[in-house]
């Protein structure tokens, strides 16, 4: 009523032709057909044996139940079947268009995820997603189609127990579902807070296990996880006193119809309207029916788990239209010397989600060969401002112009579960071991190379913890190096390195933009890493708390003179030379 | 119990509804009608059961869900604290070669689910079979004794179909497992890498694989289904048809006069119910196996042989930490970081003035944080031993084996990448019930108050796990503050890399740290990249890797 119901948000997504669901829901009609069919003419079957006719009357019957008793078994194999491949490549789908959605959003949206909640979205939530197909449409479907043909069925021997059949039917078909759903959204409700507590405390146990056993705070920890679990283990409780009634109710119905299937036979037969045999089909045949009914409670708690599922995947989603990321055009490269790079006038940048702008009033312009860096305490909004530059975020004011592709390397780069080959690819597709092999030994790298088991075929493990802080980094400014991409904004480049190594790789980036006529803009906290810039930006907020401005620019020596701030600190960095063992 | 005796219950009502039924239906369709008093009974017993089984349905659905909810609370428990005393190496994120960290943390979170539906409908379906089948098969016995054999004849196939079923999707189904959780962390790499992969303008082409993989993971899924549906579809046909073959029969029968309808109404609505526990149980099959693969995932992760603390081992204040020809395997890499380290930390003498700063120092990978984990006896080193100097004169080995919680308790420790827990940073920083002018004097000393100011609720603010909402820096400065906090009844510190996400500026307030905590007596343990710490040293611990070919690894030091 109020919004979009998000699984119509997301079902296209799943791409399922039509058809396809609709075959599904026949082949299933067809075999619990086939159970109600059995119970119908095997009963007819009875009540006209028991009146001894000659057998040849009866061969009719006797092979139509024996069809139905194969045909069950063969048609509901054929629907499973159908349906999983429905619902499996709907998965393949949505987890494919979400990724797609994605790439094309605005990056904000994917920055803003963490793996945890990223794997239980394209993981569960998208199965949760497609489980509606198999779980919820098609029995759905064939509750309704083989339900109704069995009220027709009745109704064409005694229209009041058809009447009845349907009352109960619609009892067990549309409001014990409806109890289950809400049963099922009692407990979500009172469980979803408890379950995300278990799940976010599980997995900082889990993180943190190390440092809780030092700190002596594990004990208290597992403690609260079990206080969550039982928190969980209560709003399941609550929830199954509702779902109890549900479960009642299914059970009551089919009774209820067989009473009133007899109450009224009885009256049809006596007033004469009803032959005997025909009683029977109509007592026997609504025991057969519920089965139709008996998984729709089930169904309809799938129905609402799958839309909570499609709502967080619609959250997911950028909003609105795919906006391709700012204008950034690859092939705008006008590579005449002299000109501007990238231009900024007057911008200021900041998350969209977050009111102020974190930096304002910044100027600058990169020419061919410009080695720029950006300074100021960590959190001051260096990053925010690459970022801006790239293209990624949109500036919040003032302009920020591109003439050649910018391309932004974050701190926390992603290092892939693939080869370190296949990694520096991402750069480039073309990138030829011998490339690899010349940035690598440009950032210091070579001998990490060289011990690793496969050279470039090695694989990195997952989130590639198994190369370190400062390896990580400098393969992140290798593959900035082989992309070919005319300006470099590179977030901290020389974090978990030594003085010595960081001061190369800061050199290597320097050398390189030199060489091939490209922009470097670093960002750094360690003031030395300005030494071998044009242009050193120190940014600091001067109201403290307000929004950061440019405080000084100009050469690291002319800051090294003029702040009195930049001097200190970078005294404080250089200030003691390697001390022998005391 | 209960489950088992609503089950019967359940049961029982059905074969009084059949004979209920029977009964009436059989002496209407026999004399066309039936005295009124009789049918007002009948009728009324009907109702009595439709009663009875709603009340039974009811307290079915009511009781089931909460043991079974208890027993993976329970499991899950025990799984984490049990991964937690496996050590540094079983952490979601350390995917050293031959550990399950990140497994480990999908099945507690995740993977235990599955026990579910084990629990509360494979166990009693299976229960039901034992107790339902034979009550009903010997019904059927006193009515129609033919009908009796067929369903005897039958009803062994149908356990044997469910083996055949068991046999044929053992493989598969673990196989498919390994498929899917394959596809799952591709998928999940790339997703993860997207930010960088846009970056690089190359986030179209991996769209490509997604799906790919999707569709192989489809096609992988999609024959083991036909496989195992297939022996389903057998189980339900051997099923059905036996309830056809026994209504065929009766009919027959009834034809011939050796049998009164009464009865063969009784035997066709009995006859499903006969085999409706054994299909139950098929229909649950999957949900056992993946409920026996969750559990039996639980139980390897329970059953790896973790070192077992030893009672009360030592204790006593340390006064040394000793480190001889230690080495530690790197990962998959042949790299030993630290290789062949030795050497002797003293401990401060805790008295002011009587303080240490111990720096380690080293090119990066060459085991700096490795080794802080050896010195906290959270890991075993492949080579070499670390031993803790106690003040009495005696010596022990320092691992997690020998019970470390009393040399935990003198450590405040700082790691690398401290994992923030979620809840309001005030509660995070210090635990509930911090004083709030220690907090405000710990958050003075790190820097952490500038933080708080720039926060929305300031000490209020909720962060997430893994402190999401705060930059790097930030949460290294948190983790610092609850360590400050922590730490003032803990003689050792240990920071690992404190100042790597500091500016200059900040950096000078850690140095301050560690000299306050010098002045006071305590022993500062530092893994350092700048110089500047240096300068505080009372010693420098240089380590270094070696690659297995035993040539020195030198990385960049130049």
């Amino acid at each position: 009523m109020t919004a979009r119901d998000p699984l119509r948000t997301v079902l296209p997504l799943l791409e399922v032709p039509r058809w396809r669901t609709v075959r599904a829901v026949l082949l299933g009609s067809l075999a619990l057909g086939c159970s109600v069919g059995l119970a119908a003419v095997s009963a007819w079957l009875i009540a006209r044996a028991s009146q001894m006719p000659p057998v040849l009357t009866l061969s009719v019957a006797v092979v139509t139940v024996r069809a139905t008793g194969v045909g069950r078994g063969i048609f509901r194999y054929l629907e499973r079947l159908a349906s999983h491949d429905v619902a499996l490549g709907g998965m393949a789908a949505l987890r494919a268009n979400l990724y797609d959605a994605l790439a094309r959003g605005p990056v904000t949206g994917v920055v803003g995820l963490r793996r945890g909640d990223l794997l239980a979205r394209v993981g569960a939530d998208v199965d949760d997603v497609g489980d509606v197909v198999v779980r919820s449409i098609v029995p759905a479907g064939v509750a309704v189609v083989v339900g109704f043909g069995a009220v027709g069925l009745v109704a064409a021997f005694l229209p009041s127990a058809a009447l009845a059949l349907l009352g109960c039917l619609l009892l067990t078909g549309v409001v014990a579902p409806w109890l289950a759903a809400r049963a099922a959204a009692t407990t979500e409700a009172r469980g979803a807070r408890a379950r995300a507590e278990v799940t976010a405390r599980t997995l900082g146990i889990l993180d943190e296990g190390q440092q809780l056993r030092v700190s002596g705070r594990l004990d208290a920890e597992l403690a609260a996880l079990a206080d969550a679990d039982a928190r969980l283990t209560d709003a399941g409780n609550e929830g199954a006193r509702t779902a109890g009634v549900s479960a009642a109710i299914g059970a009551v119905a089919q009774t209820v119809s067989v009473i009133a299937a007899l109450w009224l036979g009885m009256g049809a037969l006596a007033a004469g309207t009803l032959a005997e045999v025909e009683l029977t089909v109509v007592v026997l045949t609504p025991l057969a029916v519920f089965e139709v009914t008996s998984v729709l409670p089930a169904a309809a708690v799938q129905w609402r788990r799958s839309r909570e599922a499609a709502a967080r995947l619609v959250e997911l989603l950028p909003g609105g239209v795919p906006a391709a990321p700012a204008a950034l055009g690859p092939a705008t490269a006008r590579r005449v010397p002299g000109l501007s790079l990238l231009t900024l006038t007057d911008v200021a940048a900041g998350w969209p989600s977050v009111p102020v702008p974190a930096v304002v009033g910044v100027d600058l312009t990169l020419r061919p060969g410009s080695v720029v860096a950006l300074t100021g305490p960590s959190g001051i909004g260096k990053t925010t401002l690459l970022m801006t530059a790239a293209g990624l975020l949109p500036a919040r004011g003032g302009m920020a112009h591109a003439d050649a592709d910018a391309l932004f390397l974050a701190e926390d780069g992603h290092v892939f579960d693939t080869t370190v080959l296949e990694n520096l690819r991402v750069a480039r597709g073309d990138v030829t071991p011998d490339d690899a092999r010349t940035a690598l030994d440009a950032v210091g790298l070579t001998t990490w190379l060289d011990a690793l088991p496969d050279g470039l075929d090695t694989t990195l493990g997952g989130n590639a913890t198994t190369v370190s802080g400062g390896e990580r980094r400098r393969l992140l400014v290798a593959r900035g190096l082989l992309s070919g991409a005319r300006v470099l904004l590179v977030d901290e480049p020389a974090e978990h390195l030594d003085a010595a190594a960081a001061d190369a790789v800061v050199a290597a980036l320097a050398a390189h933009a030199r060489s091939t006529g490209g922009a470097v803009v670093v960002a750094t906290h360690r003031l030395a890493a300005a030494r071998d810039a044009d242009e050193v930006l120190l940014l600091g907020a001067e109201p403290a708390g307000g929004p950061a401005v440019v405080k000084a620019r100009g050469t690291h020596a002319d800051l090294l003179r003029d702040v009195v701030g930049y001097a200190w600190a970078e005294g404080q960095e250089a200030a003691v030379p390697p001390a022998p063992a005391r | 119990m209960l489950t088992a005796g609503l089950g019967l219950a359940s049961a029982l009502l059905i074969v009084a509804q059949a004979l209920l039924v029977a009964a009436l239906l059989g002496a209407l369709v026999t004399d066309g009608s039936v005295p009124g008093p009789t049918a007002v009974r009948t009728l009324g017993a009907l109702a009595g059961v439709a009663a009875g089984r709603g009340l039974v349905a009811w307290a079915q659905e009511r009781f089931a869900q909460r043991a079974a909810a208890r027993t993976i609370a329970e499991l899950r428990s025990q799984v984490v604290a049990h991964v937690v005393a496996l050590g540094p190496r079983w952490a979601p994120g350390a995917e050293a070669p031959g550990t399950g960290g990140a497994q480990a943390a999908t099945l507690a979170t995740r993977g235990l689910d599955a026990l579910e539906p084990y629990l509360v409908k494979y166990l009693p379906s299976l229960l039901l079979t034992a107790l339902v089948t034979p009550a009903v098969l010997l019904v059927l016995g006193v009515l129609d004794w033919v009908s009796l054999v067929i369903a005897l004849v039958t009803l062994p196939l149908v356990p044997l179909f469910m083996w055949l079923v068991g046999v044929m999707t053992q493989g598969t189904s673990q196989r498919r497992l390994v498929v899917v959780q394959r596809l799952g962390a591709q998928v999940l790499d790339l997703l993860a890498g997207l930010p960088t992969l846009r970056a690089f303008g190359r986030e179209i082409g991996p769209g490509a694989r997604v799906r790919a993989l999707g569709e192989a993971s489809k096609k992988a899924t999609m024959g083991t289904l036909r496989m195992a549906f297939l022996s389903s579809m057998v189980l339900e046909l051997i099923t059905t048809l036996s309830v056809a073959v026994v209504a065929v029969g009766v009919g027959l029968r009834l034809v011939h006069g050796t049998m009164g309808l009464t009865a063969g109404l009784a035997v066709i609505m009995l006859a499903p119910e006969v085999y409706l526990p054994l299909r139950a149980v098929g229909a649950q099959f999957h949900a056992s196996t993946d409920g026996l693969a969750a559990a039996s995932a639980a139980f390897e992760i329970l059953q790896t042989p973790v070192p077992a603390a030893a009672a009360a081992a030592a204790g006593g204040a340390v006064r040394a930490l000793v480190l001889d020809d230690v080495s530690v395997h790197a990962g998959d890499r042949a790299v030993s970081a630290p290789a062949g380290l030795s050497a002797r930390i003293p401990l401060g003498s805790g008295t002011p003035g009587g303080g240490r700063v111990v720096v380690l120092r080293g090119p990066s990978g060459a085991g700096k944080s490795t080794t802080v984990d050896l010195l906290l006896g959270l890991l075993r080193p492949d080579a070499g031993s670390v031993r803790l100097e106690l003040a009495d004169g005696r010596s022990v080995p320092c691992s997690a084996r020998t019970g470390a919680a009393w040399w935990w308790a003198q450590v405040a420790w700082v790691p690398q990448r401290p994992a923030i827990a979620p809840g309001p940073l005030r509660d995070v920083v210090g635990g509930a019930g911090t004083d709030p002018g220690l907090l405000a004097d710990a958050a003075r000393t790190t820097g952490l108050d500038t933080v708080v100011a720039t926060l929305p609720h300031g000490w209020d603010t909720r962060i997430g796990l893994g402190g999401v909402g705060l930059s790097v820096g930030q949460r290294q400065r948190v983790a610092l503050t609850s360590a400050l906090l922590a730490g003032s009844d803990r003689p050792v510190v240990v920071l690992d890399e404190p100042t790597a996400h500091l500016d200059a500026a900040g950096e000078q307030v850690v140095l301050d740290t560690v000299r306050t905590w010098r002045d006071a007596g305590r022993t500062v343990i530092v893994v350092a990249h700048r110089t500047s710490l240096l300068a505080l040293a009372d010693q420098v611990v240089d380590v270094a890797a070696r690659s297995h070919a035993d040539v020195p690894v030198l990385a960049v030091t130049a």
